[in-house]
């Protein structure tokens, strides 16, 4: 090489960069924007492996320029600076340094934007752990809605998880309807307490249609199904069957809130309908997988025998085992309760006879005897016609619990009005049989005066 | 929305005497080296040239002359534009250009989005000045040495501490000036990107605080309150209708600089928390009671619920119309309450098996509010003293070694001073960092060297007492050992006042300005000596 010219030297550079860049070019080359977003292959062999294999960042989700500007200019410390991070939320969670801690939560996740469980922990850690450091309920509820907005950000950056939809639809119904806060929470999803900013109106970013808490979370766990149906990725929270199950349990949680808020009318009985025929034409007909097989919940001795003619006319055993698994399933799902229960509560007479025990507690809890008293045996004398004809149900909780209530109620009654308790009366059965949860039903009963 | 640190007061006195001993005996103690190493080296001329040199030293050193060393600032100044240091502010400008992406969704709470707005700009200010200057001072002189530039200069009558006191002017002015621009820069910023919180969060409020002591539930004097569970222990808890309290003992009470016309303001920041659920839709009721500390009047006030994690502000009279004793007497505030700048406030929670928590600045009297330019130029020139310190070590550093052992070196000493101050500390003292409340166990080196192997817990006292003995004695020389090591660090985290901005406080003189002068002169000093002796002593031809 030393007899080389200097001017030789340049050229046989530029003759190697050129060779060097052809399979650069045949390796690296990006695809174009337009054809990479239609699917088309184009760009160099990477580009067309990336979007083969759906490894590109896009195919997870939105791509957020800041996140991948970071994993740029971090070069190799990523991990490092990751570590650094988590260190000092940690220490932000424990002095309380709310304002900090959120902001470190946004630069941990610009650096571990497809990081499923960061998403989850985080997300779960806004909504619940420090929305419970707050004492006052509108700063509580604050939190929370960081929470579900954190999981909508995080189902945004990867759209082909199932469990950020789900997150999202957990917390939406879950956390606002279900907490110890979760009649104020249920009022502000509808009219956010920021008046200042949303003027009395629901806050878009968590409630942007201004529906029930249940009805949206519902559409959220319907969006997770469709994503497992669309993407092919399994979730990892729960047993499938039980997951798939999710957009019909909101619905039934929507039901039985709106009882619960002292709502009785044809939109409760609506939703009870709406309810009971989602759960039995959509998900009693979904396919799940067991040991022996494909089997769907709603199935009728009929379809059981042409179930298993299809499968194997021969072996005798066949609709023992099949019966057995579905029995298993239907078990762990609750189907069969929530069948009977939506179909019951949907009834116009079940409804009534809720209405009737509610108002009558009311009545009583507003020192008004005579009403009270009437509602009371009226609404508990229809329950007891209901159970005679729905017997499933007289085991379950839920109804032993109403029906202690109102037997609570009605005795109060009797014994204002100085009259003794009669041999008969409706629902006595449950008085008789359960002497223990009388005591706990009696608890529930003065809790619920001292809160009215 | 108050500091998770009691603010102290620096004592001027007792820090400059503590300085002065120690000086004494590191200049004593490595004259006596000197001497020794001399007469070793040199033989008997040895303590000769070691006087000579300590003379020279004297007279170098009364013989500045502010004219070379302006001179030789302005060649530094020069110097440093040249290498085209500005640069830095293209960096500077990148990170505020995108700093939206980063910073836009954290939170929508206008309280919590000053908090990190004024933290990031003095975070990166802080972040980006130093590295710039620690470079240009690491690398200024052995780079003379090493083009021999120097050779030139040392032969013009300058005196060796004038090029040291040259070369750290030098490049804290040029440092200065990129500090005084990225503030400038940085305050809009934040006055831009905050427009509507420019009235009610970008303030600087003046607190005085009062020393804490609590009672407990029989109303016995008790050093803390209860800890309802928190790791960090640095607030503790009083329980609601029991005979509990917090007393704030103020001492140094102005009514003159009140607001308005003798308007009592305090303003408060406790936690709650809560045994059982109770009417959520209310906060924890807290009574006041002011009380004269002399007469013992007592004045209870109307109650008020406490809104947690957001500041309370209490104005005495407006909230209450008339101020009157617990026998019903009316009583007046600067007359019968606060007396002779002395005021106890008494703090009680209403809510029955409900707790409430404080820690000494969770209340404080306010004083009429600063404006938020003062507090955040304040904290700026806080940067600029941590920035001088770096200056000067980096320059001193580069007197003895060569430029990346220098560079290594000072990023050294920064990292620790600025990272593991706290650690160091918590290793000395035994305090666990977060929570002074604690001791550490068994956190000595050959405590744990016994432990390990004997699989002692370290909450269990060491059995055999002559071991324990011997141990704490070896453990006692070497964490004194290791105090002295951790005193030869200053502590760089004690310049960050971005808290007190952050927060919405004006940055205090005596807790925090007056240290942070204190700190950098304290150990500026000694460096320039050093920096000065290396100097002279080397042998200019040793690249």
């Amino acid at each position: 090489m030393n007899h080389l010219t200097s001017q030789q030297r340049k050229w046989l550079y530029v003759a190697g960069i050129v060779v060097l860049l052809v399979p650069i070019i045949y390796l690296g080359m990006p695809p174009e924007p337009a054809t990479a977003r239609s699917g088309e292959i184009s760009g160099g062999k990477l580009a067309e492996l990336r979007l083969k294999d759906k490894l590109g960042e896009s195919a997870l989700g939105n791509v957020d320029p800041a996140s991948s500007t970071m994993g740029l200019l971090l070069l190799g410390f990523r991990g490092i600076a990751t570590s650094i991070l988590w260190m000092d939320w940690q220490d932000q969670q424990r002095n309380k340094d709310w304002a900090a801690l959120r902001a470190t939560t946004e630069s941990i996740i610009l650096l571990q934007p497809h990081f499923l469980k960061v998403w989850h922990y985080q997300g779960w850690n806004l909504a619940y752990n420090v929305s419970a450091e707050w004492d006052a309920v509108a700063d509580r509820y604050y939190w929370v809605k960081e929470g579900i907005k954190f999981f909508k950000k995080g189902r945004e950056r990867n759209d082909k998880y199932a469990e950020l939809y789900w997150y999202v639809g957990d917390t939406t119904g879950k956390k606002i309807g279900r907490s110890d806060e979760w009649k104020q929470f249920r009022r502000f999803y509808r009219s956010d307490p920021d008046v200042a900013r949303f003027e009395g109106r629901p806050d878009p970013e968590v409630n942007p249609n201004g529906r029930d808490n249940y009805l949206e979370a519902r559409d959220w766990f319907q969006r997770a199904n469709e994503t497992i149906d669309s993407s092919g990725n399994l979730e990892h929270i729960m047993a499938i069957y039980l997951f798939r199950a999710y957009p019909m349990r909101a619905e039934f949680d929507y039901a039985g809130t709106m009882q619960r808020e002292g709502i009785f009318d044809e939109v409760c009985i609506e939703a009870w309908k709406t309810a009971f025929d989602d759960w039995t034409t959509k998900y009693g007909i979904m396919e799940f997988d067991c040991p022996i097989g494909s089997i769907h919940f709603e199935v009728t001795g009929d379809e059981l025998d042409q179930m298993i003619a299809e499968e194997d006319a021969q072996n005798l055993t066949e609709r023992d085992r099949k019966s057995y698994w579905i029995g298993n399933y239907q078990n762990q799902t609750n189907y069969r309760f929530w069948r009977l229960k939506s179909r019951v509560e949907s009834e116009k007479e079940m409804a009534e006879a809720h209405r009737e025990m509610y108002e009558g507690e009311q009545a009583l809890h507003r020192a008004d005897t005579a009403v009270a008293r009437k509602l009371l045996w009226d609404g508990m004398s229809k329950y007891e016609k209901i159970l005679e004809e729905y017997s499933d149900l007289k085991k379950e909780d839920e109804t032993i619990d109403e029906a202690l209530l109102a037997l609570h109620g009605w005795r109060e009654c009797v014994e204002l009005d100085d009259e003794e308790i009669p041999d008969a009366y409706p629902l006595k059965e449950f008085w008789d049989l359960n002497p223990k949860r009388r005591e706990t039903a009696k608890e529930e009963f003065n809790r619920r005066r001292r809160g009215r | 929305m108050s500091l998770n640190f009691s603010p102290v007061p620096f004592d001027l006195a007792a820090g400059f005497t503590h300085w002065l001993v120690i000086m004494v005996a590191v200049l004593a103690l490595s004259f006596v080296l000197a001497i020794v190493i001399s007469m070793l080296t040199l033989g008997f001329a040895g303590p000769v040239e070691v006087v000579v040199h300590s003379a020279g030293a004297f007279s170098d050193f009364l013989g500045t002359s502010p004219r070379r060393c302006l001179a030789l600032t302005t060649l530094t100044f020069r110097e440093a534009v040249r290498r085209k240091t500005l640069w830095v502010f293209a960096v500077f400008a990148v990170l505020f250009l995108f700093a939206g992406w980063f910073m836009s969704e954290a939170t929508p709470d206008p309280d919590l989005q000053v908090k990190n707005y004024v933290s990031f700009v003095l975070r990166t200010i802080n972040w980006l000045i130093l590295p710039v200057v620690l470079l240009l001072a690491c690398w200024g002189i052995p780079d003379d040495i090493k083009v021999r530039s120097l050779h030139t200069v040392v032969t013009k009558p300058v005196r060796r501490h004038e090029v040291v006191l040259g070369r750290i002017f030098g490049f804290a002015a040029i440092g200065g000036l990129v500090l005084v621009i990225m503030s400038a820069i940085g305050y809009v910023w934040i006055n831009r990107q905050l427009p509507q919180a420019k009235g009610a969060q970008l303030i600087a409020r003046v607190p005085v605080y009062g020393e804490i002591n609590f009672l407990d539930n029989e109303g016995k004097p008790t050093k803390e309150g209860i800890n309802v569970g928190d790791e960090v222990m640095f607030r503790s808890f009083i329980e609601g209708n029991t005979k509990a309290r917090a007393i704030w003992n103020f001492s140094n009470l102005d009514p003159s600089r009140f607001e308005g016309q003798g308007r009592l303001v305090l303003e408060s920041s406790f936690q709650s928390f809560r045994s059982h659920k109770g009417n959520i839709e209310r906060q924890l009721m807290c009574q006041f009671t002011l009380i004269n500390p002399k007469t013992k009047l007592r004045v209870p006030l109307k109650a008020f619920e406490v809104h947690e994690f957001r500041r309370n502000v209490y104005d005495v009279l407006a909230q209450n119309k008339t101020l009157q004793d617990e026998d019903g007497n009316s009583v007046e505030l600067l007359k019968d309450i606060i007396q002779d700048g002395k005021l106890q406030v008494e703090t009680a929670c209403l809510s029955s098996a409900q707790y409430l928590g404080m820690a000494k600045p969770d209340l404080f009297v306010r004083l009429p509010d600063r404006s938020f330019a003062a507090s955040y130029f304040k904290s700026i020139t806080t940067i600029g003293l941590m920035m001088t310190m770096v200056v000067v070590l980096g320059v001193v550093s580069g007197c003895f070694v060569k430029g990346p052992v220098a560079t290594m070196l000072t990023a050294f000493v920064v990292v620790v001073g600025k990272v593991a101050h706290s650690f160091l500390q918590s290793l000395v003292t035994g305090n666990v960092s977060y929570n002074p409340n604690v001791k550490m166990q068994g956190s000595g080196l050959f405590d744990s060297i016994y432990r390990i192997p004997t699989h002692l817990n370290p909450m269990v006292e060491i059995d055999n007492k002559l071991v324990g003995r011997v141990v704490s004695t070896l453990d006692n020389i070497e964490l004194n050992a290791l105090w002295a090591v951790q005193h030869m660090f200053p502590d760089f985290a004690s310049f960050d006042t971005t808290e007190y901005v952050a927060n919405g406080f004006d940055v205090p003189w005596a807790e925090a300005l007056l240290p942070s002068l204190a700190i950098t002169v304290g150990y500026c000093l000694p460096w320039i000596l050093v920096g000065y002796f290396s100097l002279r002593l080397r042998e200019l031809e040793a690249k």
